[in-house]
């Protein structure tokens, strides 16, 4: 699995850094930066634990 | 009539079950995931789970239709950011979406703090007071009445319109609600008549409007619905944030004794707050195409309520849901939607709460009811019109 985020849905709201800040950060300019490739199995839960908490459904899991 | 889904009698805009809803959104969950008002002749869900399906799937539950309950009410939103689908609503949320962004709202933190800071003192040093009207209520307004760049002449009339505005466009046809309509008709005159560049202020969201307008990035619908907009989602519901965790603070020692004791707990409280009184306590969509959702099927044209209230207090999504727990920081509540129309000034919302609820604990030792809460009659809208507090100032405190 991986993270997918819909750029054009993103703005920079941050509370997928707060659930999980070692795969989601926004940057100095707010942009949103996510673990790039294949997630390892144990952080899964968390990226999904963070793309859960979207408030406008902008992140998914997605096979890779 | 729908044969499939429990039809219920309740009216959840009587205004005794708008005091207290709880009971009854107990009862609709316990009955079904898709319940049939038949007195309005609409359909609700009353949990987490489909609310955030239907919240998820903007393509089958339109909100182009309109959000309210009526026609004559949703007539004058159709069209603006709340009550349009993309690609319009792409557009119209693109004009303040920047400004809107926790990147650019962190510039605001210390202006905010230093508002926030101010008004606190002064209530703080009137002792008893009441925790709406000389706090709850002022605060909001004067944020988002600076950065929209309205002048102080007038701004008495942005609550009182809201309410107005929020009760003809949401809710049902009733005697309480219509004595409304030249409130909202009074207030939608005063935005237009102050939707031009010789009243805004320079730099402002509403200037940002504007130009947005002057560049055709407006789609052609006119600026002032866009002010009108900002100005009543921005307000009232913050409104009733504030003064929903300030009752919870003052009739919740322990909460008082933990987050003064660990004052980082105070987002985790606000979202809290967000889950259990939810501002807003439902919306509309209205069904395009063949969907189904908790197991029923609707038609084109089905009204279907998104009952945000209730399914914030869904005890499938949260344990033991009408307690109040200041460290559960249930970030996936719906009281901002979700989605595509999430709330966009979410960010701003949480910043003045979180500023507000810090001079608090800076200025305050103590915090108790003075008297009797007061629930205010809103179809929509949760919160409170008075509450009675009681503060004791915090050694050194006051500045």
């Amino acid at each position: 699995m991986r993270i997918e985020v819909d750029r054009h849905r993103c703005e920079g709201f941050g509370m997928c850094e707060e659930v999980a800040p070692d795969l989601y950060a926004l940057d100095d300019d707010g942009n949103l930066q996510v673990h790039e490739g294949d997630l390892a199995p144990g952080v899964e839960a968390r990226a999904a634990s963070g793309a859960r908490v979207c408030p406008v459904a902008a992140l998914k899991l997605v096979s890779t | 009539m729908p044969a499939t889904v429990p039809v219920s009698a309740v009216d959840v805009y009587d205004p005794e079950v708008v005091n207290n809803p709880f009971e009854v959104y107990d009862e609709l969950r316990e009955s079904g995931p898709v319940v049939y008002f038949e007195k309005y002749g609409v359909f609700a869900l009353p949990r987490y789970q489909e609310v955030r399906e239907a919240l998820s799937d903007p393509e089958h539950f339109i909100s182009g239709a309109g959000v309210g309950l009526t026609k004559e009410g949703n007539a004058p939103i159709i069209g603006t950011l709340l009550a349009s689908d993309d690609p319009l609503h792409a557009t119209l949320r693109a004009v303040l979406s920047e400004q809107l962004s926790p990147r650019e709202l962190r510039k605001l933190g210390e202006r905010l703090q230093a508002q926030a800071d101010a008004l606190v003192a002064e209530a703080v040093g009137l002792g008893t007071f009441d925790a709406i009207t000389d706090l709850s209520a002022r605060f909001p307004v004067s944020v988002v009445a600076d950065l929209v760049g309205l002048p102080e002449e007038g701004r008495e009339k942005l609550l009182p319109g809201a309410n107005a505005i929020f009760s003809t466009r949401f809710g049902p046809e009733r005697d309480d609600i219509a004595q409304f309509w030249p409130a909202a008709k009074a207030y939608v005159e005063y935005i237009a008549a102050s939707c031009n560049r010789e009243t805004l202020a320079p730099g402002s969201w509403g200037a940002a409007v504007l130009d947005a307008a002057d560049e055709n990035r407006l789609a052609g619908t006119p600026p002032a619905q866009s002010l009108s907009a900002i100005l009543i989602a921005g307000m009232d519901t913050t409104v009733n944030l504030l003064g929903s965790f300030l009752r919870i603070l003052a009739e919740q020692p322990q909460v008082w004794a933990d987050l003064k004791a660990d004052p980082s707990l105070i987002s985790s409280g606000i979202t809290e707050t967000l889950r259990i009184e939810s501002p807003v306590q439902g919306f509309y969509r209205e069904v395009r195409g063949d969907v189904e959702l908790g197991g029923h099927r609707f038609d084109e044209g089905d009204r279907v309520m998104v009952m945000f209230g209730a399914a914030n207090r869904d005890p499938r999504q949260y344990e033991n849901p009408a307690q109040f727990d200041l460290r559960r920081n249930p970030l996936d509540h719906l009281a901002f939607g979700y989605g595509l129309h999430g709330c966009v000034g979410q960010h701003l919302a949480k910043m003045e709460a979180r500023a507000l609820l810090t001079s608090l604990l800076a200025q305050v030792e103590s915090i108790e009811l003075a008297g009797t809460p007061e629930q205010r009659y809103n179809p929509v809208l949760r919160g409170l019109v008075h509450l009675p507090v009681r503060v004791t100032p915090a050694p050194g405190g006051v500045q």
